[in-house]
């Protein structure tokens, strides 16, 4: 080795140090955190992240999670269901009380109450409310979910402060439907309603001034495509326990921000203080070690209670039940569940934190859950036994079983394109479907494309999750009854295709219609133990839901349902950032 | 300015034109034919088949292709991009909003990798140690995914707090997309520039006495920058392309986001108009480019 060489080397190893040095500085001059006081701080902006930016300020007009969080910060309802506790909650109906048949709800409203822009609240806003729900110009896409056996509610005022809502049917879960209900101002909106031009009313270009709401928070300011700021509404009307006025915090500052790994990084920098999701189970071990630097909180809300599913095209018309009638046996989704090790993907996708599921009601629904159904646990060599029970063996000796006419049995499975859970898990199914002898393929689509096979019944089986909104099953009768759009696997019987499924049809009326809580519990275990028998949908596994917030953050109660720490945005307070240090 | 290069100009804005109308029209047309509509959100959010048929005859689903399409043409005539069925807003205001954010990104972008890239070709070109140096990194910020840069820049911004990371602010979104181009102009110039300083002419300047600084930044690099300029149109839709990913991480309000929200929701008219403008910019970046390689060099000015 040459001098020349040696001397390369030698600066070489220099700079490799030098680079290190200065990396390992700049991780180590971040300030020192402070323990959270006891005591609730007024004051402070709070940061808070969000995947997708509002299509409109128009609750009514466009329901997705963007406009749901605008919603929750700017506006109010009748009655709220707390996220946390499951439980329903005064909001600007102070009181209520219902008739013996449940179908009459008498709601006393709060007096004093001013809209953000300073005009009163009165009845009249609450039946203008629902008159813009149920309108068919509108097309609101929340009227379907505030309807009663498909029909919509009745809404009279008794006075200024009283209201009357009469439900077509008797409704076990009562009052609860209001939760997705947000109060409109009437003095600001029914010239364009009137006009016909409500859909076009409060749009995101719509100035902050032109809005009003009785929510905790009014908006500042927007910017698209990067951040909506939120300030106090001092006409707020909720206290806290000790008689203080809410929200505590001065501002809210929502920044859009549409790719998970930089929301990550913002709330590890100290950048962000709330990621409106769930943590996914790939970025928790390094928020884990930003929380043993007392950075960052994490918080498990609970087992998630949207878990994915397969399931089947039963759609006896469909192209699948025509050509592979062996694909609407039970046995074969018997066998399915039997054939995939769920413990596995629990290890796998979620990285443990997921709970094995075997049903669509999880521990995350509290007392709807039954613990002791029945389960299929992993056992291929009965998943085989099962196939060769609807006549699927393997007749060549190629490892594939086939049917009765020698056809190797194959399917397509759906899934959404870039949703890396649910490719995972199909990866997983195929794998081990395959290695019971049953063929898959598995197809990713982007999610329009994806709904159109839905839609069009045109698929053979999917993986997929449904969201509730809810924990009551009450209120998702499209998902349980054979009529329903949500009863995924095959929607909207003219009538119950089954037997198991008009039994199922049955118990569901009499559980959303019976005011008796303990026989609704009853009559929905009976329900779970229908649909395990005969498992018209597959479930694997469901995640435990990780909330991170910023160390600085108090008084959030993590909920399961999304947004997951805004729900309550007006109970949060910050930390003051210590005396010396440089703040955000 | 010459009569030559008047109607060189004029044949580019006409060529210019047809390009911008061909690329918004496809884009009407494959969004329009791709599997699933604007009624996914309708049918998620659990609004039933009556609803999914109304949004349906409200956004003119119903109608044939060809009468939709020739709705857009008509609006476009008189430049009405159509209203938005994601944001029930008129898509020429969107667009607007969006579309003087990514200009502004790109074009600080491409200044800063043209202030890098070209000196530092003409630098490696005469100086093959530092060539040895530069080379790898560009190859490797070249070959890099913009996704994987920016990632990295956010990731240096979280760790040394050098970069600031909140939405709105220019130097991580400018420097993801201006790193890997100035490392693709620091090849092609340096390229340029070694094939150049071979040419008999730079040679003979050389020979006649003239001073090597002078060979080297001004008869050389003017040379050059030919080749390079005649593949800025590529480079001008890479950025373009590129801007998308770093628009996703960086809450970089642009229109590559608008337009995937567009395709995304099925939205027709928001994603034609969103293709018509990046098209536009597109186009008068190359006209620009081309009409500076005309005057760099005038025997182009017959043969394009």
């Amino acid at each position: 080795m040459t001098q020349l060489t040696r001397r390369r080397i030698t600066a070489v190893i220099v700079l490799l140090i030098g680079a290190g040095l200065v990396y390992w500085l700049t991780l180590t001059r971040r300030p020192a955190q402070q323990a959270v006081p006891s005591g609730v701080v007024r004051g402070g902006r709070l940061v808070a992240t969000h995947r997708s930016e509002p299509q409109s300020f128009n609750r009514y007009v466009s329901a997705n999670p963007a406009e749901e969080l605008f919603a929750r910060l700017t506006q109010a309802t009748l009655v709220r269901l707390n996220r946390a506790t499951g439980s329903l909650e005064p909001r600007l109906a102070q009181e209520w009380s219902s008739s013996p048949d449940g179908l009459t709800w008498t709601l006393n409203l709060r007096e004093d109450i001013l809209f953000s822009d300073g005009a009163p609240f009165t009845s009249s806003d609450v039946l203008f409310t629902f008159k813009v729900l149920y309108d068919k110009k509108v097309e609101s896409p929340v009227a379907s979910s505030v309807m009663i056996a498909e029909q919509p509610l009745t809404v009279r005022a008794m006075d200024a402060h009283t209201v009357v809502i009469v439900f077509p049917a008797a409704y076990g879960p009562g009052l609860a439907i209001l939760d997705s209900v947000p109060i409109l101002p009437e003095h600001k909106l029914k010239a364009s309603f009137d006009a016909g031009q409500f859909r076009k009313t409060w749009t995101t270009t719509t100035p902050p001034a032109d809005l009003a709401g009785l929510g905790p928070f009014m908006l500042q300011e927007y910017v698209p495509g990067q951040r909506l700021i939120f300030v106090r509404n001092s006409n707020f009307w909720r206290i806290d326990d000790q008689g203080r006025t809410l929200p505590y915090l001065d501002e809210i500052e929502v920044q859009i921000v549409p790719d998970q790994n930089s929301e990550v990084l913002r709330l590890e920098s100290g950048a962000v203080d709330v990621m409106t999701d769930q943590v996914r189970a790939e970025d928790l071990s390094a928020l884990e070690v930003r929380q043993g630097q007392g950075a960052i909180t994490l918080n498990e809300a609970g087992v998630a209670i949207d878990p994915q599913m397969l399931w089947l095209n039963l759609n006896p018309t469909s192209a699948l039940a025509k050509s592979r009638p062996w694909s609407q046996q039970r046995d074969l989704r018997l066998a399915i569940s039997h054939a995939v090790d769920r413990r596995r993907i629990v290890d796998t996708v979620y990285l443990g934190a997921a709970e094995p599921v075997f049903g669509p009601i999880t521990p995350g629904h509290g007392e709807w859950y039954l613990p002791e159904l029945p389960r299929t646990d992993y056992d291929p060599a009965h998943a085989r036994s099962l196939l060769g029970g609807i006549g699927l063996t393997d007749r060549n000796g190629d490892g594939r079983v086939d049917d009765e006419h020698g056809a190797t049995a194959r399917l397509s499975i759906l899934t959404l394109k870039g949703h890396t859970v649910r490719e995972r898990i199909a990866a997983i199914v195929q794998e081990q479907l395959q290695a019971v002898g049953l063929v898959v393929d598995v197809v990713a689509l982007e999610r329009s494309a994806l709904v159109k096979e839905l839609m069009g019944g045109t698929y053979e089986a999917a993986i997929f999750s449904i969201s509730f909104d809810s924990f009551d099953p009450g209120g998702h009768l499209d998902f349980w009854n054979s009529a329903g759009s949500f009863h995924i696997w095959y929607p909207a019987q003219p009538k119950p295709a089954t037997e198991w499924e008009a039994r199922i049809d049955d118990l569901m009326r009499q559980q959303s219609t019976t005011l008796d809580h303990a026989e609704r519990v009853r009559l929905f275990g009976e329900v779970q133990h229908i649909f395990a028998a005969n498992l018209p949908a597959v479930y694997f596994a469901a995640p435990r839901v990780v909330v991170a917030t910023s160390a600085r953050v108090g008084g959030a109660m993590p909920s399961i349902l999304s947004p997951t720490v805004l729900w309550n945005a007006e109970m949060l307070w910050l930390v003051p950032a210590p005396s010396g240090s440089s703040g955000k | 300015m010459n009569r030559d290069l008047l109607a060189f100009a004029g044949r580019r804005i006409a060529a210019a034109v047809l390009f911008v109308v061909v690329v918004s029209a496809a884009a009407f047309v494959l969004v329009r034919l791709a599997p699933g509509d604007a009624t996914t959100d309708v049918f998620l959010a659990r609004g039933g088949p009556t609803a999914v048929a109304e949004a349906r005859e409200r956004l003119g689903l119903n109608q044939p292709l060809l009468i939709h399409l020739g709705e857009w043409f008509r609006g476009l005539v008189t430049f009405d991009l159509g209203e938005s069925s994601v944001y029930s807003r008129p898509v020429s205001d969107l667009v607007r909003e969006r579309a003087g954010a990514t200009a502004r990104l790109a074009a600080l972008a491409l200044l800063l990798a043209a202030a890098i890239g070209l000196p530092l070709g003409v630098l490696t070109a005469s100086a093959p140690r530092l060539a040895a140096v530069v080379a790898p990194i560009s190859i490797a910020l070249v070959a890099c995914p913009p996704i994987l840069a920016v990632l990295g820049l956010s990731l240096l911004a979280v760790q040394t707090g050098w970069l600031s990371i909140l939405p709105g602010t220019y130097a991580l979104p400018v420097l993801a997309l201006a790193l890997p181009l100035a490392a693709m102009l620091e090849r092609l110039q340096s390229r340029a520039m070694v094939e150049t300083l071979g040419s008999p002419d730079l040679v003979a300047a050389a020979a006649r006495g003239v001073p090597s600084g002078r060979l080297l930044w001004i008869h050389a690099a003017r040379q050059s920058l030919r080749p390079v300029l005649g593949i800025a149109g590529a480079v001008i839709g890479t950025l373009f392309s590129g801007s998308l990913a770093v628009e996703m991480v960086t809450s970089w309000p642009g229109l590559g986001r608008l337009l995937f929200d567009a395709v995304a929701g099925r939205d027709l008219f928001l994603a034609a108009g969103c293709a018509l403008v990046g098209a536009a910019l597109i186009a008068l970046a190359n006209l620009i480019a081309d009409v500076a390689r005309a005057i760099v060099d005038p025997r182009l000015r017959g043969t394009m």
